[in-house]
């Protein structure tokens, strides 16, 4: 008899968890969509091109083929290449571990680097260093894959012909002796931003010979107006630095400060501390958010306002103006006037009790309260938010001031573009970046025409043009001279951290492709001699005077990572009072209304400004919110696409109606598709950048001088590229009536666009998967997670018909995830790609449920009952829980008892493992496994091209389903990557979450290794973890012996937030989470809607 | 009607039947012994740019295993030694062996020698020599009698049947720490009493091991695997990952 399992009824009122609008209208398409086991379309092969039959018609024909030539019969003969000379401490098979860095806008996050026969494969953070305890993001760890990417620039380019490095350099000798009789005259740089002491030191010895030289930094996100702010706030150099450790109220004005790519690991982590909580009587931080869309710190907010960008300045200067009233502080009284306009004042429909509210928790905690402003918005919001800060007393406190000075001659791009319109520059080296992607729109205006000039018309006119560039891209196709830039694994180099502390960079292999550091190439220009080693950097570290031996100290900076003698000062600090200039002040425009809705332009989780717009594994990472892959949407809330009548995929047209500086007027369009996204601002339209970046071609411009050889990039590139309506004027947020902008228009094509979303895939409707209450309601029954509603009731789950191993093994492996710290940010997910060589599968391939990550975070949104469940009306404000869900490692797992050829059994230590020599894929794993957590390779993902590629004209094909035609085989370089230590795994393949079985063999044959003739073979506690582990910012996932009740892992077990996800069905997992905690306060109007208990009726 | 069928067509199924016995069996047993590791694999000796004859120098000349295998006790693949390695002596020594020519030219032009690879384990296993020379597991075991090998040849099967023959009786294998390297060890040169003394005996022992004569591989091995705690893994993941 089939055994049917019950399942608890779910409540009908309380707290409703949900994954995504279909699931919330339990639309049929859903339906359907829940019940299979893979979605449509996944297990059959069923392309847009090719039938089965089609399929095996040719299958036929190529095993014929194959047939006929059957000689490979004999055994390969492989041969053992040792080295010729030793390597210095090299050992064949054996990893080693070197201190780098990863320079960053932001400031560089420290780095370990493993590496293998000379390649590096994995980062992680260098835990001897505050910047990073060991944690990193999903930039730093796709980077790695940056490094091998195959069509990275591999050339010297002059004029769009192949040229040499010798070229070049005549070429630079030349230039050098020009400038030295005209001191750099009609000389400029444009740079990214990277941190780098050396690089600021030559750029001083440049300046010092060549006067007339200019000096521009662009990065799009770089948060300009916070710089600005600070320095007008607190003086010339002023950098003020929050320290989340000490507050105990946090607000966050449009300021996504728990996004690792945007913040800074550190201060990610001093949040979290204080929602660490593992016993009742333990306090927490409370965290309001306002803002206009999802982003990950609303996601974890206890208060969240939803609010369009362009009016949060009113809401900031209704805060301030209640705080004036409560402190009486002068200085913010004096700033109070930047703000200006009338929809400050009035205008607006916001709760006035939300503010008041949020006033009085602010004042209740003077010097442990904090304001931030995201660098989003304009300077009078920052300014407002220093000064309030500033009359809570919280300077010195929560928000520290450090002298960090920049060089006061660096300019603007808007300067620059003055500098090129105007006939000025003759000679320009643009040093990484893409500005002719993702420069502002309308940086200067036509003399003669009185029409806004795009970056790459101006580039157009400068005679000469430098590019170092990573890809040959849009800007290298308008540049005379195109050198391939080295990536920073491959270059000496140094960096400072967010809180300036120094660090290095070494190289962990020559530069594969012949690249050039930035710092190379000034010193070339600088005439100083060529070097290939440390030179520069050591000249820059000797500058610091370290204590003791040059050398000694310089080695102890390499192995370190960091120099311990370089620390940055905090200075005593004060809001200066006559901060509130009009230079600042900012005009708020009308209150957006659903015809006339702002645009808000934003950086993107996955491919930040767009420069990791060539890596698979960004492309195919879920965005942490809307779980979109391989490209970007505009997020609309339910209520604006009900008034649109759109629904998620449906392309709308965007057009901003500008007046030029001249008078004239400009129309800029973008046609994008919508995601309707819950939790969204009405009247708001978020799109994030970064998407829509084209490599080999750029809207026909020919490269310089000539044709560019047709390069593949990566298989699709997605998305929609945001930058067109980007403007010097409005880089963040376009609203009807800010600075020339006329009108906004957004109305509905009438296409559809087709997206890979996750956000319903391999759902398991709500049986108590995330469970959380509010710190109250814990300290009230602090067991409320233990049991779900209806658990009582189920009958006793029968016993086990099978045999179980007996789990003997001394140690035994288990997992535990704090949801109350985890902010879906979404690093494990990338590191266990790295770790695990999990390969990419694909767009066409991930709407089809055959996404590989072997970690997925599942978001959930929550909302409270009861809601018509008619299509159509949605909560407003629902709150998002993560939940990240590797292989739950089950000791009575279902999937090993249907497995017909035992590939999948469990092992002494309690791991779940997987054999994937014995698998023959028929799956029923999968079918049986309650968690969905397995992945099956159907196309030969490792070894094969999959995506979109173009034959002819309009006529594309998906290559996955040409297999046996594609070449077989990674790219060279992408092969370098994998990890030596795991299998990659065929075609036909049952894959999934090990553990990381690899780190585990390791520790215990280091364990064997170290106790030789003795019997001492236990692994030291805590010594090891796995990928996903070891890189969370927060340290919400924990890794370890579960049987070792001292053990990091076991205390987290002991917790009494802590459960098993369908523990009801007696598979006993060995992954557990720590239920989330949220901290309303009870005083605020929307208090009673928020974190309550999942189960209130029957805990309460 | 005479019979249609003469009588010794009566025999006919039967002889059918042990035909198809024979002929069946024999395929089975030819598979068995033909299409296995044990038959297909050992043997293999292909011809290396360098004969080196490990008889010469190990028997001979008394030399070590890790000298030339320089990290077999911390790396999960023992090393094949490199150029330097050899030319440390074959400046020397034999400086002028037509057969030594590949290695000097690869010392002259920095090319390594590349040697045919006998002992090759398939991609997804993970084999660790480390964990296995520090254990009590000899060279011997896995690579037989190479010290007397001419030029080397694949001298056990190394199938995964083979492998867990010993994971599942470690006591047949084991050796003293000391005599991991040393290639002609016997269980009859260990002397009961100083092995007692150094390493006791196992609980269930019947008898006091000290006083025997000479001890069996299996009592050596018995009370190595509980002195040391030996419990190798049987399971998929020790060698599947």
């Amino acid at each position: 008899m089939k055994r049917v399992f019950h399942h608890p009824p779910e409540p009908t009122t309380g707290k409703h968890y949900w994954r995504g609008l279909g699931e919330y209208s339990n639309s049929p398409e859903f339906r359907q969509w829940l019940e299979r086991e893979f979605p449509a379309g996944a297990a059959e092969l069923n392309g847009n091109e090719w039938s089965r039959r089609d399929f095996l018609k040719l299958m036929g024909a190529s095993m014929a083929l194959a047939g006929v030539g059957l000689t490979s019969c004999r055994r390969p003969e492989l041969h053992l290449v040792p080295f010729t000379k030793n390597v210095e401490w090299t050992i064949p098979g054996k990893f080693l571990y070197y201190a780098t860095a990863m320079p960053r806008r932001n400031g560089a996050i420290p780095l370990i680097a493993t590496t293998v026969d000379g390649r590096p494969i994995k980062l992680e953070g260098n835990p001897l260093h505050p910047a990073s305890r060991g944690a990193t993001d999903t930039f730093t760890q796709a980077s790695i894959l940056d490094l091998y990417d195959p069509t990275r620039s591999k050339r010297f380019v002059r004029n769009g012909k192949t040229s040499k490095r010798e070229d070049f350099e005549a070429y630079i000798k030349e230039l050098r002796n020009k400038f030295l009789t005209d001191h750099g005259d009609g000389l400029a740089f444009l740079v990214e931003e990277t941190n780098s002491p050396t690089r600021e030191r030559l750029r001083g010895e440049l300046e010092k010979n060549l006067p007339g030289v200019r000096w521009c930094v662009y990065e799009p996100f770089w948060g300009q107006g916070t710089t600005v702010a600070a320095q007008t706030a607190f003086g010339v150099g002023a950098r003020a630095i929050p320290k989340f450790d000490r507050a105990d109220i946090v607000l966050a004005l449009d300021s996504d400060f728990l996004d690792c790519g945007q913040g800074d690991l550190a201060s990610v982590r001093a949040f979290t501390s204080r929602r660490r909580v593992s016993t009742p009587k333990d306090s927490m931080n409370r965290l309001y958010v306002v803002e206009n869309r999802f982003t990950l710190t609303g996601a974890l907010a206890d208060h969240r306002l939803r609010c369009p960008a362009s009016q949060i300045a009113a809401i900031t200067h209704a805060l301030a103006a209640k705080i004036l009233a409560g402190t009486n502080d002068s200085a913010l009284g004096s700033v109070m006037g930047s703000v200006q306009g009338p929809a400050a004042f009035g205008g607006n429909a916001f709760d006035e009790r939300w503010i008041t509210g949020l006033a009085n928790d602010l004042m209740a905690k003077p010097g442990a309260s904090l304001v931030l402003a995201g660098s989003s918005q304009p300077v009078a919001v920052q300014l407002l938010a220093y000064a309030m800060n500033a009359a809570l007393k919280n300077l010195g406190q929560t928000l520290v001031v450090r002298q960090m000075p920049r060089n006061p001659r660096t300019i603007d791009i808007s300067q620059l573009a003055a500098d090129i319109n105007d006939g000025r520059i003759k000679h320009l080296f643009i040093l990484g970046g893409d500005p002719v992607y993702n420069a502002p729109r309308g940086l200067a205006e036509d003399k003669q025409k009185s029409l806004p000039l795009d970056w790459a018309e101006l580039q157009k006119r400068v005679p000469e043009i430098v590019r170092l560039g990573y890809h040959e891209d849009a800007t290298s196709m308008l540049s005379q001279w195109h050198v391939p830039a080295a990536h920073y694994l491959e270059s000496w180099g140094d960096a400072l951290t967010a809180d300036g502390d120094y660090l290095s960079i070494q190289p962990m292999i020559l530069p594969i492709f012949g690249g050039l550091s930035e710092i190379e190439l000034l010193n070339e220009l600088l005439g100083g001699p060529k070097t290939e080693g440390p030179e520069l950097i050591q000249e820059t570290f000797r500058s610091t005077n370290p204590s003791g031996d040059f050398q000694t100290a310089w080695s102890r900076f390499l192995h370190d990572g960091s120099a311990a003698h370089v620390q940055p000062r905090d200075q005593p600090s004060s809001f200066s009072a006559n901060a509130g200039g009009p230079q600042n002040s900012w005009t708020l425009p009308p209150a957006p209304t659903p015809d006339s809705p702002e645009v808000v332009l934003t950086a993107s989780y996955s491919m930040d400004d767009g420069r990791y717009a060539n890596n698979g594994w960004l492309q195919e990472l879920p965005d942490p919110i809307t779980k979109l892959t391989w490209d970007n949407a505009a997020l609309i809330s339910p209520a604006d696409a009900k008034k649109l009548g759109v629904l998620t995929g449906d392309l709308l047209q965007i057009t901003i109606n500008e007046k030029s500086a001249g008078g004239q007027p400009v129309k800029r369009e973008l046609v994008i598709a919508a995601l309707v996204s819950p939790g969204h601002a009405d009247s708001s339209l978020s799109i994030p950048l970064g998407y829509g970046r084209k490599m080999p071609e750029f809207d026909g411009l020919p490269y310089a001088g000539g044709a560019l050889k047709e390069r593949p990039g990566i298989a699709e590139q997605g998305g929609f590229n945001g930058y067109f309506l980007r403007t010097a004027a409005n880089p963040y947020f376009v609203a009807a009536g800010a600075k020339g902008i006329e009108s906004v228009q957004v109305t509905k094509v009438g296409r559809t666009y087709p997206f890979s979303i996750t956000q319903e895939q391999f759902s398991i409707e709500g049986r108590g998967l995330v469970r959380e209450a509010t710190l109250e309601g814990y300290r009230a029954n602090n067991e409320f997670a233990k049991k779900i509603p209806g658990e009582e009731e189920l009958p006793h789950p029968p016993p086990s018909i099978y045999t179980h191993p007996p789990l003997k093994a001394p140690q035994q492996w288990g997992m535990s995830i704090d949801l109350n710290v985890c902010t879906g940010c979404s690093a494990c997910v990338i590191a266990c790609q790295a770790e695990n060589n999990v390969p990419v599968v694909g767009k066409l391939q991930v709407s089809h449920g055959r996404i590989m990550h072997w970690l997925r975070i599942d978001r959930y949104y929550a909302s409270r009952k009861p809601y018509s469940q008619d299509r159509g009306e949605w909560p407003e404000n629902p709150e998002i829980v993560h939940q990240p869900m590797p292989c739950q490692h089950c000791e009575n797992a279902p999937c090993e008892t249907v497995c017909p050829v035992n590939a999948t059994v469990h092992s002494e230590d309690g791991l779940n493992v997987m054999a994937y020599n014995r698998c023959i894929g028929t799956r029923f794993c999968s079918n049986n496994c309650p968690y969905k957590v397995r992945r099956f390779n159907f196309f030969d993902y490792n070894q094969r091209p999959v995506g979109k590629r173009k034959i002819v004209g309009a006529l594309n094909i998906y290559e996955e389903y040409f297999a046996p035609l594609t070449t077989k085989g990674a790219p060279d370089t992408i092969k370098m990557q994998k990890n030596p230590n795991v299998t990659v795994r065929m075609r036909g393949v049952m894959e999934k979450c090990t553990f990381c079985v690899q780190r585990i063999e390791e520790a215990k044959i280091g364990a064997l290794a170290r106790a030789g003739a003795s019997p001492e073979t236990r692994i030291p506690r805590d010594s090891f973890t796995s990928a996903c582990a070891q890189a969370c910012p927060t340290e919400a996932i924990v890794f370890g012996d579960i049987k070792d009740p001292e053990s990091r892992v076991s205390k987290m077990k002991q917790q009494d937030r802590n459960y098993r996800i369908l523990d009801y069905l007696n598979v006993v997992p060995r992954v557990s989470y720590l239920a989330r905690i949220r901290n309303p306060n009870p005083k605020m109007p929307d208090a009673q809607n928020i974190g309550v208990a999942s189960f209130e009726e029957k805990s309460a | 009607m005479a019979n249609f069928f003469p009588r010794w067509t009566n025999w006919i199924p039967i002889k059918l039947v042990i035909c198809g016995i024979v002929a069946v069996s024999g395929l089975t047993a030819a598979t068995w012994y033909y299409a296995t590791p044990k038959y297909t694999k050992i043997g293999y000796e292909p011809i290396q740019p360098v004969p080196f004859p490990h008889d010469i120098h190990v028997s001979q000349l008394g030399m070590d295993c890790r000298y030339c295998h320089s990290f077999v006790e911390m790396a999960a693949q023992s090393n094949v030694p490199n150029t330097q390695t050899c030319m440390n002596c074959h400046t020397q020594v034999q400086k002028d062996n037509p057969k030594l020519e590949p290695v000097r030219a690869s010392w002259k032009t920095g090319n390594p020698v590349e040697w045919v690879w006998i002992y090759r384990t398939v991609d997804y296993v993970y084999y660790n020599h480390a964990a296995h020379v520090n254990r009590g597991i000899s060279c011997f075991s896995c690579h037989g009698p190479v010290n007397h090998m001419s030029t080397v040849y694949l001298a056990k099967p190394h199938s995964m049947a083979w492998c867990l023959d010993c994971h599942r009786h470690p006591e047949n294998f084991l050796r003293p720490d000391d005599q991991v390297f040393n290639l002609d060890w016997k269980p009859d040169d260990v002397k009961p009493a100083e092995f007692v003394a150094k390493y006791g005996q196992p609980h269930d022992a019947r008898g006091d091991f000290s006083k025997k004569k000479n001890l069996s591989q299996e009592e050596i091995g018995q009370t190595l695997k509980e002195h040391w705690n030996i419990n190798p893994p049987t399971n998929c993941q020790g060698c599947h990952r």
